[in-house]
C-alpha cells in the first residue's frame, strides 16, 4: 500500500501529511490487531490451549504495521520465531494464525509448523524461521531470484538484536551488499537477547545500526514504536531495492511487554524499565496521533470493536476445530506429497 | 559415443541442465572465473556468463540460504560446496532448513536444489578434506542423496537431481574426476532411487558406491579368477529414494550379502541396508551380513596411510574368501 | 454462566504449580484482569490473572497446595461445570507405517540340541521342499560340519533315497482304524451332493511348459526322493497361487457364512485301491513349491494305502483336487467335500490336435492337453468368479516358470 495524500481531510487534520488518514486508519487498525489476537494467544496459553511454545510481540506492533502497510501484494517478507505479528501485518487471517498456534487443522499449516514456522505464500509470509539467522541468507535467496528474473518484488527480513552476533547475520549482509540484492534487513532491537540484555554480549551499543559501516551501508536507526516513522523508513527502503538500489539495514528500537517467551516472566529487567516503555507504547502513541489528524474517538472505537470481534471469532472458530487427520504425519516429507525414501 | 573424464562429465551436466531450463543457476567459491577448484566447472562462466554462473564469499551459509531462498521462490539453482567436510559449517542448512521446509509449511513451499560437494578421500588431503559424508546426509528425513561412480552416472543423475523438486545432495568423488568412462551422445536422464547391477553373479552380493565400486569390480574379477567365486556387483548410486528392491532382489538370488565402504565404521551407509536386509531378507541369507569399511578413525594425510585406511581390493577379496570359506 | 480457573501453563517443560497465596477469597467478585493468585512452578514464581469475570464460587485447591497444570483450581460463576475438552486426543486406532516389511515364514530353530547351526536360507529350504531335518542333520555331522548352509542342505538331499519314502515307521498315536472306510466315504458323498447345489465348470489347458519341466526333473526327483514326480503337483501349486486371488474359493462354508482361509489346506484325494476314497490334508500348501508339494502328496498318498493316516491329517481341508487321470477321462464331475466350496479334478492329459498361433499364422498342431474341471457350491459365489479363477488357473499353468520350484 503506497502512501497517498488524502483530499478533503476532516477539519482539525493538520496540513502537510505525506502519509494520508486511509493509510493512518491501516497502520493503527494493524497494530490494534495484532495486539488483540497476541493477548488472546497468551490466554490461551495459559489455558493450555496453545501448547509447546509462543514468543509474542506484544509492544512491537509498530514494526510489524510499519512494514506491512508499506509493503506490496508480491512482496516476500521472512521473519523469525516471534513472527505472529508480522503474519498478521501482511493479511493473513487471525483464524490461520491462532489455529496453527492451537495446532488445529484449520491453522496455516494444519498444525505441522507450529507458533515457530507460520507460513502463507499466498500472503507473500515465506516462512517463520526459529534458527537464528538462517533466514537472512535465505532472504538473499529471494531477492537473487528477483534481481535474477527481473521480478519487481522486494524481500523483507526481520530479525532481532541478538542475531546480530551470529555468523549468518553477517555472511547475509555481505552477500546482499556484494550482490546489491533488493532485500531489507530489519532489526527489532527490544533490548534483550532472550534473557540477557544485549549490551551485555554485543560489541557496539547499537547491535544492527553500529554495523551498517562495516558492510558500506548508512546507519539507520529509528523509533520502532512510533508506527509512522517505520513507515516512512519502510517505504524509502523498499523503493530503494525496487529501483535497484541495493539492501538496507534498519534497526528499531522497541520494547517487549512480556517476556522472551511463556516460559518467562521477565523478572531479569531493571524496576521502572517496563513502565517507562509502557508509556511509550506504539497503540497509546498512535491514539494521540489519529487524533492530531482529526481521527475521531468513534472511528478509533469503531476500529477497536470490530478488532475483538475478529478476535472472538477466530478464537471460536479454532476451539471448534479438529486436530489434523492422522493421515497428515507423514504428508509432504517431499515435493510430491508422499514420504517415501525407498521402494 | 565419446570416452569422457568425470571431471567434465561434470561440466556436461550442468551445461545440459543449464541450456535446457533458464531457471537453472550456479553459485559457489571460486566455480565461475577459475572453473572450480578441481577444475569440475571450466567453461560454464564463458558459456552461460556472469549473471547465471557465480562466484561466491567464502560464505557456506550464504551460499546454500541464497540457493534456498531462491529455489523457494522460482529458481532451480545448483550450489557448489568445494569439500564436502564444509557441510559441517553449513549443516543447518542441510539438516534443518532445506529438507524440513515443505513439510514445516504443509506443501506450502518446496526446495529445488541440488548441492554439488567434493566428497571422498584418495588424494592426500588430510582429515578435515577428505571424508565421505553421505552418511551424514542419508540420516536426514526429507534431502535426497546421490553419489555416482562414472561420467554417464554423473550426467544422468545430475540431470535427474537438478529435476527433482526436492533438495538434493550430489557427492562428486574428487578421486574420480580424473577417471574416464564412455558417454553416449545427446541427453543423457537418469532416475533418481535406482541402482546399477554392473556385474552380474550368482555366488555373493556386493553393494559399493563412488570410489569403492571400481575396487568392488576389481576385486570381483579376482574372486571369480583365483578363488571361484562368482560375485554380483551393485553400485548403489542412490541412497536416498534407496532402491531396496534391486538390493534385495540380489540377496534372494546370491543369499550373501557385502558392503564396501569407504565411511568410518560406525553409522555408514551400509549399516542402513544390512539392517533393512537382515529383516527382510532373512530367509534368504545363507551367510552373516559383512560390511568392508574404513576403520573408525580420521583420516592421515601420507599417502601409504590412507591407502591402508580405505579399503581396496585385495582387503576385499582377502575378507570375502574368508568369510565365505568360514 | 459459570468458568473454571486452571492451572495455568506457565513454561513449556513446566507440569505443575504449587499455589502460594490466594488474592482472592470464595465469595468475591472478580472482573477480567484481577490477580487471582501467586503461583511457584520449579522455575518461576507468578501472579496469575483471571482470563473471565464472575463470582469466585468454590477454591478448589488452597494455599500451599500443587496441582497439575490444567487441573481446575477454582470455579466461577454458579454450578461447577467443567471445561469441554478442547482437544481431540488422539485415539483410536493409529496409522500403522511399515517402513520395513518383515520377512514371513518360520522355518525353524537356529541351532539344533548339540548346537549345530543352520542358516536361515538352509532352514527354508529344509521346509519349503519338505525335507527331512534330521537326515541333513546327521549328513552335516557325518562331515563335521558345525554349520549347515543351503549347499549342505542339497548335498544332504541324496540321503533320503533309503529313507522309507513313507511315514514315520511306528504307527502315529491316535491312529483311526479305517474298517468301515467305504460306509462313512458313502455317507458323507451323499450328505453333500443332497446339501450343496453342485456347479460344474471347466477349462482344457495346454501341458506342453509342464511336461517340459516334468521330463527334465522327474528321473533326478526320482532317484533322490524315491517319489514320483507326476503332473498333480504342478497342477497343485497353481491352485495355490490362483486361490491368493480368489480367496473366496480356498474357504469354509456353512450355509450361512463363507470363511475364506488364511492358508491353504490342500486335500488330495486318494483312491484306497477301489475300496474307498480318502483326502489326506496337506497344511500351509502355499508355502511349499512343485518339489515339496510333490513329496508331501507322496507321502500322503503312502500313508493312505497303508492305512496309516490320523484324524489330523484328514481335517482342516480348505480346496481339494481329485485325479482322475490315470484312466483316461476327459473330465469329472467330482462332489465337493463339506464344508469346502469347491474341489477341483485332472483328468487324462494327453497329445491332441490343437490350434496353435505362429508368426506365420494358425496351424494345428499336436500338444499335450488336459481338461481340470471345478465342482463349486453355488451359495459361496457365482459363475463368474468360478470361471476367472479357472482362466487364472489356466494361465498358471501354461506361463508358469517352473524353475524355481523345482531347484535348478
Amino acid at each position: 500500500m503506497a502512501s497517498n495524500k488524502q483530499d478533503g481531510q476532516s477539519a482539525g487534520a493538520r496540513s502537510n501529511d505525506d502519509i494520508g488518514v486511509s493509510t493512518r486508519l491501516d497502520l493503527y487498525r494493524l497494530q490494534v490487531e495484532i495486539r488483540d489476537c497476541e493477548k488472546r494467544a497468551y490466554d490461551l496459553f495459559l489455558q493450555n490451549l496453545i501448547k509447546g511454545t509462543s514468543h509474542l510481540s506484544l509492544g512491537q506492533e509498530a514494526v510489524a504495521a510499519g512494514f506491512g502497510v508499506a509493503m506490496e501484494k508480491g512482496d516476500k517478507s521472512f521473519c523469525t520465531y516471534r513472527g505472529h505479528a508480522h503474519t498478521l501485518a501482511r493479511g493473513a487471517p487471525m483464524e490461520g494464525v491462532l489455529g496453527e498456534l492451537m495446532l488445529r487443522d484449520n491453522g496455516l499449516m494444519r498444525g505441522k509448523g507450529g507458533s515457530m514456522h507460520l507460513t502463507s505464500v499466498e500472503h507473500g509470509v515465506m516462512g517463520s524461521y526459529a534458527i537464528i539467522g538462517a533466514h537472512l541468507c535465505i532472504a538473499c535467496g529471494s531477492a537473487w531470484r528477483a534481481q535474477y528474473l527481473g521480478d519487481k518484488d522486494v524481500t523483507v527480513c526481520f530479525f532481532g538484536d541478538g542475531t546480530t552476533n551470529i555468523g549468518a547475520f553477517h555472511e547475509a549482509l555481505n552477500f546482499a551488499v556484494i550482490w546489491k540484492l533488493p532485500v531489507i534487513f530489519v532489526c527489532e532491537n527490544n533490548l534483550y537477547m532472550e534473557y540477557t540484555p544485549i549490551g551485555d554480549v554485543t560489541a557496539v551499543e547499537h547491535p544492527a545500526a553500529d554495523r551498517a559501516a562495516a558492510y558500506g551501508l548508512p546507519r539507520i536507526l529509528i523509533d520502532g514504536n512510533d508506527a509512522d516513522v517505520v513507515y516512512r523508513t519502510a517505504e524509502a527502503a523498499i523503493a530503494k531495492a525496487r529501483d535497484g538500489g541495493g539492501p538496507s539495514l534498519i534497526e528499531c528500537l522497541t520494547y517487549r511487554h512480556s517476556g522472551h517467551s511463556r516460559a518467562d516472566p521477565a523478572k531479569y529487567r531493571p524496576p521502572g524499565e517496563l513502565e517507562t516503555w509502557l508509556e511509550r507504547d506504539p497503540i497509546k502513541i498512535y491514539k494521540q496521533r489519529l487524533a492530531e489528524f482529526g481521527i475521531t474517538q468513534e472511528q478509533i472505537d469503531a476500529i477497536d470493536a470490530e478488532s475483538m470481534r475478529k478476535v472472538e471469532e477466530a478464537t471460536a472458530a479454532c476451539k471448534a476445530a479438529p486436530q489434523a487427520p492422522l493421515d497428515l504425519l507423514t504428508a509432504d516429507v517431499y515435493a510430491d506429497g508422499g514420504w517415501a525414501w525407498r521402494n | 559415443m565419446a570416452e569422457l573424464s568425470y571431471r567434465d562429465a561434470v561440466i556436461r551436466a550442468i551445461s545440459q541442465e543449464m541450456e535446457r531450463d533458464n531457471n537453472v543457476v550456479f553459485l559457489g567459491e571460486d566455480v565461475a572465473k577459475a572453473g572450480g577448484v578441481f577444475k569440475a566447472t571450466v567453461g560454464l562462466y564463458e558459456t552461460f556468463g556472469p549473471k547465471r554462473v557465480r562466484d561466491t564469499p567464502i560464505s557456506e551459509q550464504a551460499i546454500l540460504g541464497a540457493a534456498m531462498g531462491a529455489a523457494m521462490t522460482g529458481l532451480r539453482p545448483i550450489a557448489e560446496l568445494m569439500f564436502s567436510d564444509f557441510a559441517a559449517v553449513c549443516f543447518d542448512f542441510i539438516a534443518n532448513e532445506m529438507p524440513k521446509l515443505a513439510y514445516m509449511t504443509n506443501g506450502q513451499l518446496t526446495c529445488p536444489v541440488v548441492i554439488r560437494t567434493g566428497n571422498g578421500a584418495g588424494v592426500r588431503f588430510g582429515a578435515q578434506h577428505s571424508q565421505s559424508i553421505e552418511n551424514w546426509t542419508m540420516m536426514i528425513p526429507g534431502l535426497k542423496v546421490v553419489a555416482p561412480s562414472s561420467p554417464v552416472d554423473v550426467i544422468g543423475l545430475m540431470a535427474a537431481a537438478v529435476r527433482d523438486n526436492d533438495p538434493v545432495i550430489f557427492h562428486e568423488h574428487k578421486a574420480l574426476y580424473a577417471t574416464k568412462g564412455e558417454v553416449p551422445d545427446g541427453e543423457i536422464i537418469d532416475r533418481l532411487g535406482t541402482a546399477k547391477v554392473l556385474r552380474s553373479g550368482k555366488d555373493c552380493t556386493i553393494l559399493a558406491l563412488a570410489l569403492m565400486v571400481p575396487r568392488a569390480l576389481e576385486a570381483a574379477e579376482a574372486l571369480a579368477r583365483d578363488h571361484g567365486i562368482d560375485a554380483e556387483v551393485i553400485d548403489v548410486r542412490s541412497l536416498v529414494p534407496l532402491d531396496t528392491q534391486t538390493i534385495l532382489g540380489s540377496v534372494a538370488k546370491t543369499g550373501r550379502l557385502f558392503t564396501v565402504e569407504e565411511n568410518p565404521r560406525l553409522l555408514g551407509w551400509g549399516a542402513e541396508i544390512a539392517s533393512i536386509a537382515a529383516d527382510e531378507a532373512f530367509w534368504d541369507l545363507d551367510g552373516p551380513i559383512v560390511r568392508i569399511t574404513t576403520p573408525h578413525i580420521p583420516l592421515p594425510a601420507a599417502d601409504h596411510l590412507e591407502d591402508l585406511a580405505l579399503p581396496n581390493a585385495p582387503r576385499i577379496v582377502d575378507k570375502i574368501v574368508r568369510v565365505m570359506n568360514g | 454462566m459459570s468458568d473454571t480457573v486452571i492451572m495455568p501453563q506457565l513454561g513449556e517443560t513446566v507440569a505443575e504449580g504449587k499455589i502460594l497465596t490466594w488474592f482472592k477469597a470464595a465469595g468475591d467478585d472478580v472482573r477480567t484482569g484481577d490477580k487471582l493468585f501467586e503461583v511457584e512452578t520449579d522455575k518461576v514464581t507468578v501472579e496469575v490473572e483471571a482470563v473471565s469475570a464472575g463470582t469466585l464460587s468454590e477454591i478448589r485447591v488452597k494455599d500451599g497446595e500443587t496441582a497439575k497444570v490444567g487441573a481446575v483450581v477454582a470455579v466461577l460463576g454458579g454450578a461447577a461445570a467443567s471445561r469441554p475438552a478442547a482437544e481431540t486426543s488422539a485415539t483410536g486406532s493409529l496409522p500403522v507405517f511399515e517402513e520395513v516389511k518383515t520377512a514371513a515364514g518360520q522355518f525353524g530353530r537356529a541351532r539344533t540340541q548339540d548346537g549345530i547351526a543352520l542358516s536361515p536360507l538352509a532352514r527354508r529350504t529344509i521346509a519349503q521342499n519338505g525335507l527331512n531335518l534330521d537326515d541333513v542333520i546327521a549328513h552335516a555331522r557325518s562331515r563335521g560340519l558345525r554349520r549347515v548352509s543351503e549347499d549342505d542342505v542339497r548335498a544332504a538331499a541324496p540321503q533320503e533315497r533309503s529313507a522309507e519314502p513313507a511315514a514315520p515307521t511306528t504307527p502315529a498315536a491316535g491312529a483311526v482304524p479305517l474298517s468301515s472306510i467305504r460306509q462313512k466315504t458313502a455317507e458323507r458323498l451323499a450328505e453333500n451332493w443332497r446339501t450343496i447345489p453342485h456347479v460344474f465348470q471347466a477349462v482344457e489347458i495346454d501341458f506342453t511348459g509342464v511336461e517340459a519341466s516334468r521330463s527334465k526333473h522327474k528321473d533326478s526327483f526320482k532317484a533322490s526322493t524315491g517319489f514320483a514326480l507326476t503332473y498333480l503337483p504342478f497342477i497343485a501349486r497353481a491352485a495355490c497361487l490362483a486361490l491368493k486371488a480368489f480367496p473366496n474359493i480356498n474357504a469354509h462354508f456353512d450355509g450361512k457364512t463363507l470363511r475364506p482361509s488364511a492358508g491353504v489346506h490342500l486335500g488330495i484325494a486318494v483312491d484306497l485301491n477301489h475300496n474307498g476314497l480318502v483326502v489326506p490334508v496337506i497344511r500351509d500348501a502355499e508355502d511349499l513349491t512343485v518339489a515339496g508339494l510333490a513329496k508331501a502328496m507322496g507321502r500322503m498318498i503312502a500313508k493312505a494305502r497303508s492305512a496309516k493316516l490320523t484324524a489330523d491329517d484328514l481335517s482342516g481341508g480348505t480346496y481339494s483336487i481329485t485325479n482322475n487321470g490315470a484312466f483316461g477321462t476327459l473330465f469329472t464331475s467330482p462332489i465337493i467335500n463339506a464344508p469346502q466350496v469347491a474341489i477341483l479334478s485332472a483328468d487324462a492329459i494327453r497329445m491332441r490336435p490343437a490350434v496353435v498361433e505362429t508368426a506365420e499364422g494358425q496351424f494345428i498342431a499336436p500338444r499335450l492337453m488336459g481338461v481340470l474341471g471345478q465342482s463349486f457350491d453355488h451359495r459361496a459365489f457365482d459363475g463368474a468368479y468360478s470361471a476367472a479363477f479357472l482362466s487364472r488357473l489356466k494361465q498358471i499353468i501354461e506361463s508358469h516358470d517352473w524353475s524355481t520350484d523345482l531347484s535348478e
